[in-house]
């Protein structure tokens, strides 16, 4: 059953009530951290429920009675668990998936990206750390060093992967490699300059990531590292995100307008790569003319296989757009401010 | 330095000059400003109506103005008829600038009325002009000045002195200097929901400040009507940033900033002839800043601490002449020419710094008529603006020509109540920051334009029926603002673009009531009220058909002081009303809006002989507010200040 728009979202409480907020229970639906703008204080949690077609522009807000604080980086689902990385408020919230309800908060320094096995919460600090988190006391075990300004990360191979993409002061460009059951960095792979993009792995253990250069002669660039060799090789695609599901990675990808700074009307563009034959299958799936906003977040929800596309304006407004994975164009839902991160809920 | 404007104003006691005046003016003179609860200039300002001051907070925090909605980079701020200028962010702090030596603040709509300016006086939409006085030369009272010693809360002391001594007939010198001092730690309450309310007792953490102000005064007087006066003014300061309150923050920030200026300026004035009168100015001023920031995000630095150094120099100088062939008629040629630069170094900068020069010359030609009835006005400002940089291609010059035109008609001759109208069209030139040091700077920004339309009405009773003074004033106005120059935000980083059509529609209302009884109360009134409404036009923006942030709908401002003998008793009160913050409602999406706040001061000072004392109340109903979204202003604090004039 198709449904093309969504109502708009229920409104919480009316300002100045404290009165208990007419939210939908969880039950299938998608979670979406939106950044919100920095030093603002408007990060939020979408949330949209398939079922009734309804949803929480906050349900952070609406269920914890606080914000969710300054600039909501990254957030994953793992158990029954949502984990939120603040990293303006330098804050980690534990949220129950079920509810919206936070479980636990507490203060860290600069929380960029979250990743999780065994047990554990890997949580990498723009500072130049990386800290293991107990998913059932809560507490930090032990903290390593990585970096300088250490961003995405990713787990594969019984591996984490930190995208160290430098410092303010200087860029890198080297991937620490971490062993996870030692919790240590053994080795630092190299390459390009500024490794501040999006980062995956896909099922065979190849590791991608986006690097942005220097923003003048030098380029950003798309590559693969290789499971096992850690050869790192260019893919010859340009790159904003992406996304890997099965064998395909999901690119999204537009032109800057010079004089609005967001994408040019009709530009943004969702690129299928086959990452097994390494080839592009499609240069574009959706209807370019769709998206009104700049796209910043792409996923795809692993039971449906459809693809969400999270825009933005970066400063008044986000739109969620919902295509299936052909490409063809399902539903929109509003969003808060740069929608960051999507995590699909199914049913219990 | 001697806003000769001062003296003449008053003729019988009322504000003739400001009645007549075609472009609508407001003072404060020196008597009224001792009654509004000010340490600062911006404090003085918040009771002109058609102003909205940008108050960050705290005693060293940042305060800009902006008037009728067109923003701080179109206010022209002017110390003692030099117009002050930063090239580099296009704003000056008043929170610099004491009230402790100025003998009176004007602010001018458009520009100021008296045509014998700095052509730099007419190139600003709106300008805020206060000054020193020297004493005229009195041979048994030679030397004259005050000291005062101010103290209040969070660890505020606010010692500062004048001496002026006229040396002789023709040479009178004066020096200065303003110190304070404050810890500024106040509390206040945190909303961590935006939706509802859920405070949290926080305390305001970096937001300490020390600062010196010194100034050095010459003036030789050559005759009557003719001198010379040279003045030196140096100012230090080094304070906290505290930022903006984010939520669940559990450290302080760590951002300071250094601030080294100083600036020197010469004048000559020569007004003995009726038909010719001209002035020459000329001013050097340097503009030195240090931003420091410690954060373990920085940790490939020494201490991990980051260090932004800026340094301005300005060069200026101008000419003016005014031609009057008889009593009706003025015109005047003025020239001015100055050369700015900027230099900056960081040691986290990765776009090379750009050097910029910038030369400006201004011309302007104007025109007055004036009889017992009727003013009319009208002058053309020429600006040229030419521009260098180190780094690749300089923004591309400029050349513009704007007109101003001004009439004022006394409707009947019994009573002095005018009718006035303005139009001025009148642009800014983007900063060095807009253009060269934002994140992404942009150099083919557009000047940012702007359109002002006034009419309005004044009235003047020199014989009220309860009161001994009445004077009120509206204006109704409309002001629109094309190219406007706006921040944008984008991957990786921002940005600014010439963005945005602004329309402003809006009325402000000022009446200012006396009433003295039994000769020996003394009460005045004033209250201003200001009515506007803003919307954004342009397609393109991303806050299209909202209103412009912190400019409500209502605001306003109200002064009472009643004096008995030795006693006086002021309130003060400053009125918000509700203000788009240009962020969003998480919950509902719509635009986050501020809600109403009222600030309400009193003093209590009691004067023997050349001694006096003040007592003040701040926030008298500890108010939990704030200008700037989540940069809280202090709750009720308190000041005792004790002053000695001789």
């Amino acid at each position: 059953m198709l449904i093309t728009t969504v109502s708009p979202f229920l409104t919480s409480c009316d300002s100045g009530k404290d009165t208990q907020v007419k939210t939908p229970e969880v039950s299938a639906g998608v979670f979406v951290l939106n950044e919100g703008q920095f030093e603002k204080n408007n990060a939020s949690l979408t949330y949209y429920d398939f079922t009734t077609g309804f949803g929480s522009n906050d349900i952070f807000l609406d269920k914890n009675n606080r914000g969710l604080g300054d600039t909501g980086q990254d957030m994953i689902k793992y158990g029954s668990k949502l984990y939120i990385a603040v990293y303006g408020s330098n804050t980690i919230e534990v949220v129950d998936a079920a509810s919206g309800i936070s479980l636990k908060s507490f203060s860290l320094q600069s929380p960029r990206s979250l990743t999780a096995a065994n047990g554990k919460v890997y949580i990498v600090q723009f500072d130049g750390h990386v800290a293991q988190m107990d998913t059932t006391t809560y507490a930090i075990d032990k903290t390593i060093a990585v970096g300088p300004g250490p961003n995405k990360s990713v787990i594969a191979n019984a591996k984490l992967y930190v995208a160290n993409s430098g410092s303010f002061a200087a860029k890198d460009s080297t991937i620490s490699v971490i062993n996870l059951s030692t919790f240590s960095e053994t080795k630092k792979i190299v390459v390009n300059l500024n490794p501040y993009g999006e980062m995956q792995a896909d099922s065979y253990g190849n590791v991608y990531i986006v690097s942005n250069g220097n923003y003048s002669n030098i380029p950003g660039k798309f590559q693969r590292i290789e499971a096992g060799t850690d050869k790192v090789t260019d893919i010859n695609i340009p790159v904003q995100g992406f996304v890997i599901e099965g064998d395909n990675a999901y690119i999204f990808n537009y032109s800057v307008d010079f004089s609005t700074w967001q994408a040019a009307a009709g530009t943004s563009t969702i690129t299928v790569y086959d990452v097994k034959n390494e080839k592009k299958l499609n240069d574009n799936i959706i209807t370019s003319s769709s998206v009104e906003l700049t796209p910043y977040s792409i996923a795809v929800n692993p039971i449906t296989k459809d693809i969400y596309l999270g825009t933005t304006d970066y400063s008044t407004k986000g739109k969620m757009y919902c295509f299936d994975s052909t490409g063809k164009s399902k539903f929109s839902f509003s969003t808060g401010i740069s929608p960051s991160k999507t995590v699909f809920i199914s049913k219990k | 330095m001697h806003n000769k404007t001062l003296k003449e104003v008053t003729v019988n006691g009322k504000n003739i000059q400001i009645a007549r005046a075609a472009l609508p003016e407001q003072l404060k003179t020196e008597e009224e400003i001792s009654t509004l609860n000010a340490t600062n200039v911006a404090d003085v300002a918040k009771h002109f109506s058609g102003v909205t001051v940008k108050d960050y907070g705290g005693i060293g925090g940042l305060k800009t103005i902006s008037v009728r909605g067109l923003g701080a980079a179109h206010t022209g701020i002017c110390y003692d008829g030099v117009l002050m200028s930063d090239m580099q962010t296009g704003q000056v702090d008043l929170s610099q600038f004491s009230i402790e030596n100025i003998s009176g603040v004007f602010l001018f709509n458009g520009q100021p009325n008296d045509i014998l300016q700095p052509a730099r006086m007419f190139s600003s939409a709106s300008v805020l002009s206060f000054s020193t006085q020297m004493p005229d030369y009195d041979a048994k009272h030679t030397l004259s000045g005050h000291i005062a010693l101010k103290a209040g809360s969070f660890g505020m002391y606010n010692p500062s002195f004048l001496f002026a001594k006229n040396l002789s007939e023709k040479i009178g010198i004066s020096i200065s200097a303003n110190g304070e001092k404050a810890n500024g730690k106040y509390n206040f309450l945190s909303n961590i929901n935006p939706q509802g309310h859920n405070y949290i007792e926080k305390t305001r953490e970096n937001s300490d400040v020390t600062s010196l102000r010194t100034e050095q005064n010459l003036i030789y007087r050559i005759r009557k009507n003719e001198f010379i006066s040279l003045k030196n003014n140096q100012y230090y300061s080094e304070r906290g940033l505290p930022g903006a309150d984010i939520f669940y923050s559990t450290s302080a920030t760590t951002d300071r900033l250094r601030d080294k200026n100083f600036f020197s300026q010469i004048q000559y004035e020569n007004k003995v002839s009726g038909y010719l009168q001209y002035l020459f100015s000329a001013k050097y001023s340097s503009l030195n800043s240090k931003f420091t920031e410690i954060n373990p995000n920085y940790s490939t630095l020494p201490n991990e601490m980051r260090i932004d150094n800026f340094a301005q120099h300005e060069y200026y100088l101008t000419s003016a002449v005014q031609y009057r062939p008889n009593t009706n008629f003025a015109f005047s040629s003025s020239l001015d020419w100055s050369r700015n630069d900027l230099f900056s170094n960081s040691n986290i900068s990765f776009v090379a710094d750009a050097s910029p020069v910038r030369n400006t010359g201004l011309a302007n030609f104007a025109g007055k008529y004036i009889n017992e009835r009727l003013t009319i006005g009208a002058n053309m400002l020429y600006t040229l603006c030419y521009e260098t940089s180190q780094t690749g291609t300089p923004s591309p010059n400029k050349y513009k020509w704007t007109p101003t035109v001004s009439i004022s008609y006394k409707l009947f001759n019994q009573k002095e109540i005018r009718i006035r109208a303005f139009y001025k069209n009148i642009f800014r030139l983007p900063t060095f920051t807009d253009l060269y040091y934002h994140d992404f700077g942009y150099k083919d920004l557009r000047p940012e334009y702007t359109k002002q339309f006034n009419v309005g009405f004044t009235y003047i009773e020199p014989k009220p029926l309860f009161f001994n003074e009445l004077e009120c004033s509206i204006d109704g106005y409309y002001n629109r603002i094309t190219d406007k120059i706006t921040v944008v935000y984008g991957m990786p980083f921002s940005t600014v673009r010439n963005i945005g059509l602004v329309d402003i529609k809006g009325c402000d209302l000022n009446l200012k009531l006396g009433k003295a009884l039994n000769k020996r109360i003394n009460i005045q009134l004033n209250l201003n009220y200001s009515l506007q409404f803003t919307e954004d036009k342009d397609k393109n923006s991303v806050t299209f058909g909202s209103s412009l942030p912190y400019t409500p709908n209502n605001s306003g401002s109200a002064s009472l002081s009643i004096r008995y003998m030795k006693l006086e008793l002021g309130y003060n009160l400053l009125y918000a009303g509700t203000r788009n913050t240009g962020s969003i409602n998480t919950s509902t999406l719509k635009p986050k809006l501020m809600t109403p706040y009222g600030d309400h001061n009193i003093y209590c000072k009691y004067s023997l002989g050349k001694f006096s004392i003040n007592g003040e109340i701040l926030n008298v109903s500890n108010t939990n507010y704030s200008i700037v979204d989540y940069y809280p202003m202090p709750g009720r604090n308190y000041r005792l200040s004790v002053n000695y004039k001789f």
